[in-house]
This record gives C-alpha cells, sequence and structure tokens, in this order.
C-alpha cells in the first residue's frame, strides 16, 4: 500500500501518498498546511500550528514529486481522527482528495483501527457521505470560523493481520506504512547481539 | 529585539533573528503563505536550497508571526530576498522594518552593501527608501525581468559610483537561484 503510484500511464502525473518520514517532508508538509490554512483562509499561526503536529502521523502526496496534499492523523484510543487535509490550489482539479481520503482510511486500517473520525466542514458534508462517513449526531460546531460537524466510518479490520502485542515484534518494529515489507531494524539483525551495554547493569543496582 | 517601535491594533510589532527551529518554522510559514498560497509558486521554487545559509528575520504582531526576510550573505554584500508581510498586516511598513533590522545587522557585521533584486514595476518605492539601480539594463529578458537594485549600509558612506557594478557577480549569482533546486527533491 505505501507508495501508491495510482497512475503511470503516458503522460499522466505521477501521484505518489507517503507518510512522512524525514524533517523534510515534514516541513513539506507544514509549508502546504501555511500556503493553505494562512494564505488562502487567513489562518493565524498559532491556530494553524496548535501543538498537535508532534503527537501525530503526517501524509504526504506528491503530484511528479512535487508536494501537492497533506493530511494529519492522530490516534486517540478507539479511533484515528483525520485532519488539516488540503491540497494545494494548483492541484485542486487532479480527483486527489478521494483517493488520498481512502489512502489514510487504508493505513488506519491496517495498524488496526476500526474508526476513521473528522471533523468536516459544512459544505463538504455530501462529499463525506458519499465515501461512507456518517455524522455521529446533530451538534454542529465552529473554530476557526468555519462551521464543522463530527463523522464517522466504520473500518474492516483484519483480526488477523492487525498488529497485536503478538504480533512479530519485528514486523511492530517496521515503518508504519510499509508494515508488510521488511524494515532497516531486520537487516540490522545480520550484526548479531553483541549486548554492548551488558556491563551497565551495576549502575543501576548502586 | 526590537528595532523600530510600531504597534498595529493594541499589538506590539518586533523583530527578531531566527535562531531556534520553530522560529525558523515561523518564517518559512509565512513566506510559504504568501508565494506558495497566495502567489502559486511552487514549493521547490519557494524552498530553494538556500534557506540554511542564511539569516531569517521574523516580524511579530504580538505573537503572531506577521512577516520575514532572509539575508544571504556574500563575501562583498548581504542579499536581501524573499521579504514577504502576511496580507492582513500590509500597509504597515512591517517590509522597512524587516530591512531595517537586515540593514542594522549587516552593519554590525561589517558590511557595507546591500543587494537586492525587485520588480520593475516596484523600482521606484526601492529608490524612495534609497536604494539605487545597479545597471539600467541589468535585468535578464522575458517576462519575469527583474532590476539588481542596492544601497549603502550606512547612509553616510554613500557606495563610490564605480564600486557597485564591477564589485559583485551578480549575474552569476541569480543564475545559481534559477537553477537552484533542492538536492533530493526528486528522489521521493
Amino acid at each position: 500500500m505505501t507508495e501508491a503510484k495510482t497512475t503511470t500511464i503516458s503522460n499522466r502525473p505521477v501521484v505518489t501518498i507517503k507518510l512522512a518520514t524525514t524533517s523534510d517532508e515534514l516541513m513539506q508538509c507544514y509549508m502546504l498546511r501555511a500556503a493553505v490554512f494562512m494564505g488562502e483562509q487567513h489562518c493565524p499561526y498559532w491556530e494553524e500550528f496548535d501543538g498537535n503536529d508532534y503527537t501525530a502521523s503526517h501524509l504526504m502526496l506528491y503530484v511528479d514529486g512535487e508536494p501537492a496534499a497533506s493530511m494529519r492523523i492522530r490516534w486517540f484510543a478507539s479511533f484515528a481522527k483525520l485532519e488539516r487535509a488540503i491540497i494545494l490550489k494548483r492541484y485542486r482539479s487532479y480527483g486527489l482528495f478521494i483517493p488520498f481520503v481512502n489512502w489514510a482510511r487504508e493505513f488506519c486500517r491496517k495498524k488496526g483501527y476500526s474508526k476513521a473520525y473528522l471533523h468536516a466542514q459544512h459544505r463538504l458534508w455530501p462529499i463525506f457521505e458519499r465515501m461512507g462517513f456518517r455524522k455521529v449526531d446533530d451538534r454542529i460546531f465552529h473554530f476557526s470560523d468555519h462551521e464543522y460537524g463530527a463523522f464517522v466510518c466504520d473500518l474492516d479490520v483484519d483480526e488477523k493481520t492487525m498488529p497485536t502485542v503478538f504480533t512479530d515484534p519485528m514486523v511492530l518494529n517496521r515503518p508504519e506504512d510499509r508494515l508488510e515489507m521488511p524494515g532497516i531494524l531486520e537487516v540490522s539483525m545480520d550484526r548479531g547481539a553483541s549486548n554492548p551495554h551488558a556491563d551497565w547493569i551495576e549502575r543501576r543496582t548502586n | 529585539m526590537n528595532t523600530m517601535a510600531l504597534s498595529i491594533g493594541g499589538e506590539t510589532v518586533t523583530t527578531k533573528l531566527a535562531m531556534r527551529m520553530e522560529d525558523s518554522l515561523q518564517a518559512f510559514a509565512v513566506r510559504a503563505a504568501c508565494f506558495i498560497g497566495e502567489l502559486d509558486v511552487p514549493y521547490s521554487e519557494e524552498f530553494d536550497g538556500h534557506d540554511f545559509g542564511a539569516t531569517h528575520i521574523i516580524a511579530y504582531v504580538g505573537e503572531e508571526p506577521a512577516g520575514t526576510l532572509r539575508v544571504r550573505w556574500f563575501q562583498s554584500f548581504a542579499m536581501s530576498e524573499r521579504l514577504a508581510v502576511i496580507q492582513r498586516f500590509r500597509g504597515h511598513n512591517i517590509g522597512q522594518l524587516l530591512l531595517e533590522r537586515a540593514r542594522k545587522l549587516a552593519e554590525s557585521r561589517g558590511c557595507n552593501m546591500l543587494y537586492a533584486q525587485v520588480l520593475p514595476a516596484d523600482v521606484k518605492y526601492w529608490e524612495k527608501q534609497g536604494w539605487r539601480r545597479l545597471v539600467a539594463e541589468d535585468a535578464s529578458t522575458g517576462d519575469k525581468r527583474i532590476v539588481a537594485v542596492v544601497r549603502a549600509v550606512d547612509p553616510s558612506k554613500p557606495l563610490p559610483d564605480v564600486e557597485a557594478p564591477e564589485s559583485v557577480v551578480l549575474r552569476r549569482e541569480a543564475q545559481l537561484d534559477a537553477s537552484g533546486l533542492p538536492l533530493g527533491t526528486a528522489s521521493n
């Protein structure tokens, strides 16, 4: 599911979606949000960068290698919250939104989350309803100048493959958007276990 | 940390140099809002690979990052560029404040010339602020022509007429800018 190249035919743009895993990718994510929320929607800096960026996962979407869209996911105990989803203005006619949300849902599902939750701006309600989200209740609330409703969508978690405490430990160590592929720590197993800090136990007993 | 006293809607306007990662992100966010959000500049052009060899000055209205300016240091001059002020804070001379902060910083470093590249339509404004064209026909061809302007860091010590055009290899720097896609952006 990682690095999903959805279109590679002829001269159509190559769309790549991945988890932001480097500081450069994180910066790209923040800058896209600054462009859309601060530049276009006039959101103040401190509302946009609200202190939750370092407790979240960030998804990046690229069009021909250029940062085009991003989304933030926060992990609550019983649901994953999709938020701060944006597409840069010049890419809005590309039909990226639905594939991007679907990728995010699939990401949450593979992590074992059975619910995706989001706050949808009022104007986007029909789109989310068509995508299988339903309103949590009748409340309408507003923040940063927009009206929102809470939506939720059930995800069909595979009990056999979802990560649990009984999953192979080295699978849990893998990059989270590539749980099906061996990660760098599995390569490190070739070095064997020399237990270089074995002596350090005395420090703790003193 | 402050240069000129200024306040907008009861909020004090201050400037500071980016010293921490969060400061730099604020500077970058202001540029992203203005250049990517408003002017539709692609990300890889806006963040051109020079940001980590430069000094960033940020202007705040109260606690809110409102403007930024990047200064790059060359052997014989300081280049001010990427001047951006968030839309709702425009019209309060925040740009002036940032340029003055850059001038003072250059002064404290013993630099005696500021250099900038501006749009032809803006040259008159810059001339009013004490800048002058390097050479009348210096601008490159094409739609997005730019005009190089310079000013003395210390207004009481004007640049000798002969010094400016010859002493600085400007075109090469400009070309470096144009082709300065950050390494590694193609390898997603």
